[in-house]
């Protein structure tokens, strides 16, 4: 009864979404658990309403500083104003404010980073802390492009805390992705809370193509065709601009994202895409994390993206509320070699690692080594993280595991794109769930040319356009 | 603003005495001795810091673009020298209005105070609290929270005199239509999405970058508009602490308080434990930053009246050419000279 008062009284709903109350309950229970619900489902809640009737502050850790903000921004709307995201976005004397009234809040979100920072560490170690939520929590056990070995020391933060409980979060998790949360936040024996992943509204197809034009054509046609509001995620930031300036050529209402842009230019197309003043999304797969649209109709891929968890987390934002949506994959042969080009880019090679590791013997700073030998960005994280706890030989050994690893990853993502038979069933095998029923409409394997999940009828341009500058600042202003 | 035009004036007042390396740091503003000491004896000041976060690789590839069109060349020592084509754009080329070296990309916390201000307005004014503020940076969001406690924001008249404040500043500030169309399309409110540089760039049909560059000069006209001046009470409360009124870097201001106090230049060097030649770099950088400064004290008015004529005649500042002639001056004394104000080269 209390649950269902605070769920009205504090958010507006009347009942709760498959799973939420399971999971709130072992919240309260103090039971440490590993949540998985797919995209939509309404995660926040499942920390948000347990955190009102417990005493002391939920630490919530978020991998990004977008979604992060989001979380914060959102919480606000709802009239919330004791949360915070620690982040380095901070000047340091505001740090040091929010630092030195930390216990004041209900809600602090946090990067793995940030935690690593022994002041902001030994800070949280004196409030009291409710439970602790790991967002996103499949980022422990994805390796790939964004190596975060800060959230590989999450652990060794928590066993500072007197063991609080923990609620592990993610909308996309197979069994190898539970045993890895489980491992690294050195969980013992979490109870786990799967629900199906199966998104009975959104159709998927997948069709190979013969060149680059060939997608190309196939996209202004069916941009031509059918309507959106859509994503269409492509492989780089060069491609989202110049494929957008193409569909636009062809009258489209399109525009690109891509984390080349900057913040403020992002957070206007959000709010475009948001408002319906923009129809489709031509992005990398920087968009998406965060954006709270549930009529998106359609998600295109023009790739291969390099997992098959990152597939289903991209093609989850189509259709959130629940209405047919039609999501496509087209790629060629060189998509391929290019995904596989990409998922290695960042990898050291071992003698880069052994000119490393002769660097730092001779002095220099991880930097300095970093740049000396050339090494990306999240190469440098990769070698510093290791270079901690093992030795070159055995530094070599586990980033030619994890590059293995990732190659697996990816053969799985190739499997399902060549997949002659369902591919609804193929997904969700891969989770480690079995398909009961097939929705109506499931897949280009089961329905080949079905065009059902598509709203074919034009969508009324948005009367967005240029204004006088006075007459702007009218409509501002007023 | 093109961007092209803007290296060839840049290098123009160079004069052919600098790699294009010197112009990259200047336009992103980096604050070492050297670049203090170029900014003044070249009076690029308009320049300075006009854009930060401007890329490498897009300043190389302007760089080529302008090799390509022969409007500059680069010659064996890594030294720009505009052609006669080159000069001759610099000469037809609409006068530019930036003040970088008084706004250093500070115009851009301006922007995002007043752009939260007017998103919250806008909302408030159709009855809608809760919205995403378009501005997230914790700075901006405190200011502007501390800012609008003072105002009756409910109050419809409020909005339209800030709207009124806002009109008559651009009006008054000269800038173009086409830039008070940018301005005013970068800012959002209730229903009023934003538009994005590249969205700018095809309705003006123009690269985003020259957007981005007209929209910085519109800042720094804007803002020696209404600084100071009573009839924009609103805007000049938003631009609280915008224009940078001190100039030098903590390190140096505490070298100029000893300086001022009557220490010699050894006496510094002891008590703030640096080497005197980093002592001699923030006296000349104190003293770039100073009409007044007492240069007597270290050199002679002949010498400097001698150095000022022959750097005139020779057509530079470069120190080693100067150092030929006048061996019996040490570097620190010549740099101090052409740091003098001679003729009107201070942005002020």
């Amino acid at each position: 009864m209390r649950l269902q008062r605070t769920l009205k009284e504090r958010f507006g709903f009347d009942s709760f979404r498959l799973g939420q109350e399971a999971v709130i309950r072992d919240v309260l229970g103090k039971q440490s658990q590993i949540a998985i619900l797919p995209t939509g489902s309404g995660k926040s809640l499942c920390f948000q309403l347990p955190a009102y009737l417990m005493e002391g502050t939920v630490l919530i850790i978020s991998p990004l500083v977008a979604l992060m903000e989001d979380q914060v921004a959102t919480l606000k709307q709802q009239g919330e104003k004791r949360v915070v995201a620690l982040n380095s976005s901070y000047s340091y004397h505001e740090r040091e404010r929010i630092l030195s009234t930390l216990h004041h809040y209900k809600f602090i979100f946090i990067s793995p980073e940030m935690l690593t920072v022994s002041k902001v560490a030994h800070k949280i170690q004196q409030i009291k802390i409710a439970f602790v939520v790991v967002d996103e929590a499949h980022c422990i056990s994805q390796w790939g492009f964004d190596f975060r070995p800060d959230y590989l020391r999450i652990s060794e933060f928590l066993k500072t805390l007197h063991n609080p409980s923990i609620l592990a979060l993610t909308a996309t998790a197979n069994q190898k992705v539970i045993e890895d949360i489980t491992r690294y936040l050195n969980l013992h024996d979490p109870t786990l809370h799967i629900y199906s992943l199966d998104r009975p509204n959104l159709s998927y197809v997948i069709n190979k193509m013969e060149s680059e034009d060939d997608k190309t054509n196939w996209l202004i046609n069916r941009l031509e065709k059918s309507t959106g509001p859509g994503i269409i995620y492509v492989a780089s930031r060069k491609r989202a601009d110049e494929l957008a300036q193409v569909l636009k050529s062809k009258g489209e209402s399109v525009t690109s994202y891509h984390a080349g842009m900057e913040h403020e230019d992002r957070a206007f197309v959000q709010a475009q895409f948001l408002n319906g003043d923009v129809e489709w999304i031509c992005s990398t797969n920087a968009f998406g994390m965060g954006i709270h649209k549930d009529d998106v109709r359609q998600v295109i891929h023009e790739h291969i993206p390099a997992t098959i968890a990152n597939y289903v987390q991209e093609v989850g934002r189509a259709g959130r509320d629940g209405k047919l949506s039609a999501t496509t994959l087209i790629y060629t042969e060189e998509d391929i070699r290019k995904t596989q080009f990409i998922i290695h880019e960042d990898s050291p090679k071992e003698e880069e690692i052994r000119y490393f590791g002769r660097l730092r013997t001779e002095g220099k700073s991880i930097l300095e080594a970093a740049q000396l030998v050339g090494l990306s960005e999240t190469g440098m994280r990769m070698l510093h993280y290791y270079f901690e706890r093992f030795s070159i030989d055995e530094t070599i050994d586990q980033i030619k595991k994890q590059s293995a690893e990732k190659e697996a990853a990816l053969k799985q993502m190739i499997g399902l794109v060549e997949e002659k038979n369902c591919i609804r069933e193929r997904i969700l095998y891969f989770f480690g769930e079995n398909l009961e029923v097939n929705p109506e409409i499931c897949c280009g394997n089961c329905q080949p040319n079905h065009t059902g999940m598509l709203n074919l009828a034009k969508r009324e341009q948005s009367n967005r356009k240029w204004s006088d500058w006075s007459e702007r600042l009218t409509q501002l202003l007023g | 603003m093109d961007f092209s035009i803007l290296l060839c004036s840049l290098f123009n007042h160079l004069g052919g005495e600098k790699t294009p390396y010197a112009g990259f740091h200047l336009l992103r503003g980096k604050r070492s001795g050297q670049m203090m000491q170029d900014v003044a004896y070249y009076g690029v000041h308009p320049f300075f810091g006009i854009l930060p976060k401007l890329s490498k690789a897009h300043f190389d590839a302007a760089i080529k673009e302008l090799e390509h069109k022969r409007l500059i060349t680069i010659d064996e020592h890594s030294i720009l020298h505009l052609t006669e084509e080159g000069k001759r754009l610099v000469q037809f080329a609409r006068t530019s209005h930036f003040d970088g070296w008084n706004y250093r990309g500070r115009e851009e916390i301006f922007f995002a105070r007043l752009s939260l201000i007017v998103q919250t307005l806008s909302h408030f004014k159709e009855g809608v609290k809760q919205f995403m503020p378009v501005q997230r940076e914790p700075e901006v969001q405190q200011f502007v929270k501390v800012f609008l406690r003072n105002y009756p924001i409910h109050d419809p008249t409020f909005s339209a005199q800030l709207k009124k404040e806002l009109y008559e500043a651009l009006e008054d500030s000269q800038v173009t239509d086409e830039q008070k169309g940018v301005f005013t399309h970068r800012l959002v409110g209730y229903q009023s999405t934003g538009w994005t540089w590249g969205q700018l760039g095809e309705q003006l049909a123009v690269s985003p970058l020259n957007v981005k560059l007209s929209y910085i000069e519109s800042l720094h006209m804007l803002l020696n508009t209404i600084i100071g001046v009573e009839r924009y009470p609103l805007l000049n409360r938003i631009a609280y602490q915008i224009k940078v009124e001190n100039h030098l870097n903590d390190s140096t201001r505490r070298t100029k308080i000893l300086f001022d106090q009557g220490c010699s230049l050894e006496e510094i060097a002891m008590i703030r434990q640096l080497k005197a030649s980093t002592i001699e770099d923030h006296i000349v950088e104190i003293a770039l930053d100073n009409k007044q400064f007492p240069f007597e004290k270290f050199v002679e008015i002949e010498d400097c009246l001698a150095v000022q004529k022959k750097s005139e005649v020779l057509e530079t500042k470069r120190l080693r050419l100067l150092k030929e002639s006048f061996p019996q001056l040490s570097y620190f004394q010549l740099r101090l000279i052409l740091s003098v104000p001679s003729k009107g080269v201070n942005s002020e």
